[in-house]
């Protein structure tokens, strides 16, 4: 089976479009051993996407501090914190994962977070910040390469 | 000492969106305020885009809910260019805005509102959430919420396309007609929908309405106002959520005033205050009159429960049986407890079911013609639906080629603002005593603004990892004295 390349950002919404930018320039590149899907959704819709994946890498934008803007950040499951959302809009991946393993759903066994240190992702029409757009140059290459190595290890077609 | 107590449900807003309770010497509450986040820069960005595409870029507005600005984008370009589509594409139109109700009211009543009522609001918060509402309902119920939503997403994408932001609503109809072969389909989806309406009520029935603690909390004054409502009915002043006037009653039930689309700045005002980025609207015909309800104060109420205080009833029959049901046992029409909502919005979700089986049943949805090819210079147009939230506002102006010179929105949050923080107020005043604000209790201010499902999507999506509710607590001098992370 093919991973999940799942691109989630808003492409009116500044740097939030970061995750929709990088799914256009992975589509024709890597979608013939990759399904990648863009999406505006968060919180628990993002379970109906994930479900009957084995493996699957999330594109997002994030803001923390101490990382240069533009910075691409690898981050794994494990590295999350459990968020005790007062809203399912902002559900977090580990309860969507609790929640899978609970209810015994075909939930990916492995995910892979990319995520790019962003500026402003809140300001509608707002252009990207160029050092953003320039994350492309590396995240583009990391995901890529994540896909054939497991297309390497696990043989799919 | 005098303290602030700051609970800041919101991811990825830096500030918008809180709630801020200043509490007074003796340990009780002054004062407390809910604020929502802005829409930062939208009406601008709208400005000199071709109008046809405001449907896909209105929907991109929120994640949470797309359809809903789809829809009435879509209807607002209808009477832009002053064109009315063909039947097929209104039936079209409503069933997927149907599907669209049930997929968003389930998520909601199972995932947000369950933790309060299945589990409990006053348990321990490492369980009130939907991992703990399965442990009460077991894991077949938390499936079968799945497989339904997996059905109607399915159904969406065969009728809009499986594209991130289908176009699908054109000004005059929509871009595809449904195939004669999938009708079969949507009678069956519509099938499920009903019984999974019926489900969801029944486990209502079973483990909230047979509870006398929760239904107490329901019923309490601490999260009552007597408040005007207003909600799209029909020719028939039953619910509609895709087309139809607007109806407003008063707080005692009866009918203030009725309007059309073209008339709503005739009747909904916006007022500022200094300490929030939201403008509260409120009725004209009354004035604003602080913050305050009663038949005195224009601030009224939108969403499901206002929807079915607004109405004379609820067009299809299982969901009027519910309706009947609904206001015999909270005392009569209208009702004013905010924590029915839940209630409200499960009797919505059989109503949306059983209108989708009318429409799928109905021939004519199927008509290949579902498109009318507008001839009208643009100049302005109104386009309201029913959102899950509450009634939903574009209004755009054009120049004659179609560009957008002017867009309006109004958000059903907006049209609830005023009472949800009339809502927030009341219940930190009634629930914190003696200075005592422990976790419970923050939790039962929070499901004060939780009924509403006021909706924070607008501004973008959260990477899981950040901090969702921080409790700030503050001197008189406002310095931070304590700092509690709600996660």
């Amino acid at each position: 089976m093919k991973p999940l390349v799942l691109c989630l950002g808003n492409d009116i919404l500044g740097d939030d479009g970061i995750g929709i930018l990088a799914a256009e320039k992975l589509t024709g590149l890597i979608d013939d051993r990759a399904d990648v899907v863009a999406t505006a959704l968060h919180g628990a819709a993002l379970l109906d996407l994930l479900v009957g994946y084995k493996q699957v890498i999330i594109i997002d934008a994030i803001k923390l501090t101490g990382f240069p803007v533009g910075s691409v950040i690898e981050l794994n499951l494990d590295e999350l914190r459990t968020v005790g959302s007062p809203s399912p809009h902002f559900t977090g991946l580990p309860e969507l994962i609790s929640l899978a393993e609970q209810m015994q759903l075909d939930f990916p066994e492995e995910i892979k977070i990319f995520a790019v240190e962003v500026d402003d992702p809140y300001t509608v029409g707002k252009q990207m910040n160029p050092a953003v757009v320039g994350s492309l140059r590396k995240l583009i290459p990391c995901v890529t390469a994540y896909i054939d190595w497991w297309q390497k290890r696990t043989g799919y077609a | 000492m005098s303290k602030k107590i700051v609970i800041d449900p919101i991811t990825r807003l830096e500030g918008h969106g809180k709630i801020d309770i200043i509490m007074n010497d003796d340990g009780g509450v002054d004062r407390a305020y809910f604020q929502v986040p802005e829409l930062r820069g939208f009406e601008r960005f709208a400005h000199g885009r071709p109008a046809e595409d405001m449907p896909q870029i209105t929907s991109r507005i929120c994640g949470v809910c797309p359809t809903a600005h789809h829809m009435a984008s879509s209807k607002a370009l209808d009477d832009l260019y002053k064109v009315d589509p063909p039947a097929a594409a209104k039936k079209v139109r409503e069933y997927v805005y149907n599907i669209f109700f049930i997929e968003d009211h389930a998520l909601h009543f199972y995932y947000l509102a369950g933790p309060d009522f299945v589990v409990g609001p006053k348990a321990n918060k490492g369980e009130r959430n939907i991992l703990g509402v399965l442990g009460k309902v077991g894991n077949e119920i938390g499936l079968k919420v799945i497989g339904m939503r997996k059905e109607l997403r399915d159904m969406m994408t065969l009728i809009m396309g499986k594209t991130i932001h289908p176009v699908f609503g054109l000004p005059g109809g929509i871009s595809k007609p449904i195939a004669k072969e999938d009708r079969k389909r949507l009678i069956e989806v519509a099938d499920h929908a009903i019984e999974f309406g019926q489900f969801s009520l029944k486990l209502f029935n079973d483990v909230v309405l047979e509870n006398p603690e929760y239904m107490e909390y329901i019923t309490s004054d601490i999260y009552t106002h007597k408040t005007y409502y207003m909600g799209m009915v029909d020719d028939n002043n039953k619910i509609n959520f895709y087309d139809g006037p607007l109806r407003v009653v008063d707080p005692d039930g009866k009918e203030l005033v009725k309007f059309g689309p073209d008339e709503y700045l005739e009747h909904i005002a916006e007022h500022v205050e200094p300490w929030s980025y939201v403008r509260f609207s409120y009725l004209k015909d009354i004035g604003w009159n602080g913050f305050s309800d009663g038949p005195d104060s224009g601030i009224f109420a939108v969403a499901p429960l206002a929807r079915l205080n607004a109405a004379d009833g609820m067009p299809t029959p299982l969901a009027q049986e519910a309706y009947e049901q609904f206001f015999e046992i909270c005392g009569g029409k209208p009702v004013h407890f905010t924590l029915a909502t839940s209630w409200a919005r499960l009797i919505e979700m059989l109503y949306s079911a059983e209108r989708m089986k009318e429409l799928a049943e109905d021939p004519e949805i199927v008509e290949p013609k579902v498109h009318t090819i507008p001839t009208e210079k643009p100049t302005e147009g109104v386009g309201i639906v029913e959102a899950p939230r509450g009634t939903l506002i574009h209004h755009y102006q054009t120049d004659e080629k179609g560009v957008i010179t002017m867009a309006n929105l109004i958000v059903a949050t907006q049209n609830n603002a005023a009472r949800i923080a009339l809502s927030v107020d009341k219940a930190a005043k009634g629930l914190i005593r003696d200075g005592n604000v422990d976790d419970g209790i923050l939790n039962m201010i929070e499901m004060a603004f939780r009924a509403y499902d006021p909706c924070h999507g607008c501004a973008t999506h959260a990477l899981p990892g950040e901090m969702p509710l921080k409790v700030g607590i503050y001197d008189s001098q406002y310095n931070l004295k304590r700092e509690i992370c709600r996660r």
